[in-house]
């Protein structure tokens, strides 16, 4: 657990952590040098102390676990992903409005 | 002339950091301004509902009125934009297009608004699968790739010039670069492709960016499109250091009353920090927070 309530995740554990989890799982992959990632981070957190009973919130620094932004496509960051069920369902790029970010997590519900 | 250490530093020389300028000599603290005067939103303006001027007024001769005001008054004008800013030991510390360093104990946010968007076909579609706005963000996913990136100033060549360091070809479209000598000497000499007197007309690819097409009919095959119009704005040069957007947009800063951003010695005026985009109100919140930030300078510098 990395800041409270939200999930460390890297290349090591990526699987066990996400693809096998038991809830739907949001995944914010970003990184230190990033600016956006740095302003949707409050958002982020915020969503997760509303959604946090349903839905995992989890982060992954793309500076420190190369691999699995490669295999998800991830080309720009921030990226938010939602795995239900070990599966994608959908994805959403850039420091999007907070609304729109929430609409997002909702779809795992 | 940038050596020591400024009390205040200001980011932009429309309204905003001029009123803010002018009213942080008026506490006789030490102040540089950055950024170049046509490329406020002011510049091109002609202005008839600007409180006491009856008639109306070009927009470009209340800039420079407010420029020989502000250096009277003994505040210190870089006609160059600021491409990096750090805080270290609670300092600022900026560095500008000619790769000067500037260090100052506040800082102030008033960049204005630009168009971050080429608004061209493919732009929207291929989020996140070749194009990209964040040069400093997205650099590393394009290692030995080719990408190309559009734009005409400082954005987009320290963008290109980054991008060298991770991709194969970089190609920099843009229609005429408008940048320090210094930086273009560098661009020169690096292996960047420059193809001037064009501009992007369509994004083309399948599930992600293959192709991208120019206006002047040729075509350069990428896997990638940055796009970096105008100067490094608000996400580039503030975020960076922590600074709260509004969440709704994320496209302005977060003020108080006082024009304090959440960063200690950090303020923002003017367009920067949201509607209305006028004038009127960005000299005032200019005002405010050059007088708060040298205030808080003056503090710093007796602890
Ligand atoms: C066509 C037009 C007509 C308008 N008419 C009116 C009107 O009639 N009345 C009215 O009240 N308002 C009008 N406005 C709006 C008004 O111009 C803006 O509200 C005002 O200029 C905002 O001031 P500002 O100082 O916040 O930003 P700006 O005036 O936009 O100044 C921003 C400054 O920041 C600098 N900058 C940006 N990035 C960097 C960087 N990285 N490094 C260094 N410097 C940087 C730029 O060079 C520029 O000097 C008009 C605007 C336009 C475009």
């Amino acid at each position: 657990m990395g800041e409270e309530g939200l999930l460390d995740v890297n290349d090591g554990n990526f699987e066990s952590e996400i693809l096998n989890a038991s809830k739907p799982v949001l995944v914010d992959f970003w990184a230190p040098w990033c600016g956006p990632c740095k302003a949707i981070a409050p958002v982020f957190k915020e969503l997760q102390e509303a959604y946090g009973d349903e839905i995992i919130f989890a982060r992954c620094n793309v500076d420190q676990s190369p691999n699995t932004p490669t295999k998800y496509g991830i080309r720009a960051i921030p990226t938010l992903i939602l795995f239900k069920d070990g599966k994608v369902l959908d994805q959403v790029v850039g420091a999007v409005p907070k609304s729109q970010i929430e609409e997002f997590a909702k779809k795992a519900l | 002339m940038s050596a020591g250490l400024y009390d205040v530093a200001i980011i932009g020389c429309g309204p905003a950091g001029l009123q803010a300028a002018i009213h942080v000599c008026g506490k006789k603290a030490k102040v540089v301004v950055f950024g170049k005067p046509e490329r406020s939103g002011l510049y091109k303006a002609h202005v008839a509902n600007y409180c006491c001027f009856e008639k109306v007024v070009s927009g470009k001769e209340l800039l420079q009125a407010g420029r020989v005001q502000a250096e009277n008054l003994g505040a210190v004008f870089i006609p160059l934009d600021v491409i990096e800013t750090r805080i270290e030991n609670d300092q600022f510390h900026l560095v500008i297009e000619n790769n000067e360093s500037f260090s100052s104990r506040t800082l102030v946010l008033t960049m204005g608004i630009t168009r971050k968007k080429l608004k061209v076909k493919g732009e929207k579609e291929f989020v996140g699968r070749g194009v990209s706005y964040c040069v400093d963000c997205d650099a590393a996913f394009y290692k030995g790739k080719d990408v190309v990136i559009v734009g005409n100033e400082s954005a987009a060549v320290t963008g290109a010039l980054t991008l060298s360091r991770f991709a194969n070809e970089v190609y920099l479209v843009c229609r005429e670069l408008e940048v320090s000598n210094a930086l273009y000497e560098q661009l020169q000499s690096s292996s960047v492709k420059i193809i001037k007197d064009a501009w992007v007309k369509e994004i083309v690819g399948n599930s992600e960016v293959e192709e991208v097409v120019l206006t002047n009919g040729k075509t350069l095959a990428g896997n990638g499109i940055f796009i970096e119009l105008g100067a490094k704005g608000a996400m580039e040069l503030a975020a960076n250091l922590g600074v709260a957007f509004d969440t709704d947009t994320f496209s302005f800063i977060e003020t108080n009353k006082s024009q304090e951003t959440n960063i200690p010695g950090l303020y923002a005026a003017g367009d920067i920090t949201g509607k209305p985009w006028q004038i009127a109100k960005a000299v005032g919140e200019g005002c405010v927070a050059g007088l708060n930030a040298a205030q808080y300078a003056k503090r710093l510098s007796k602890s």
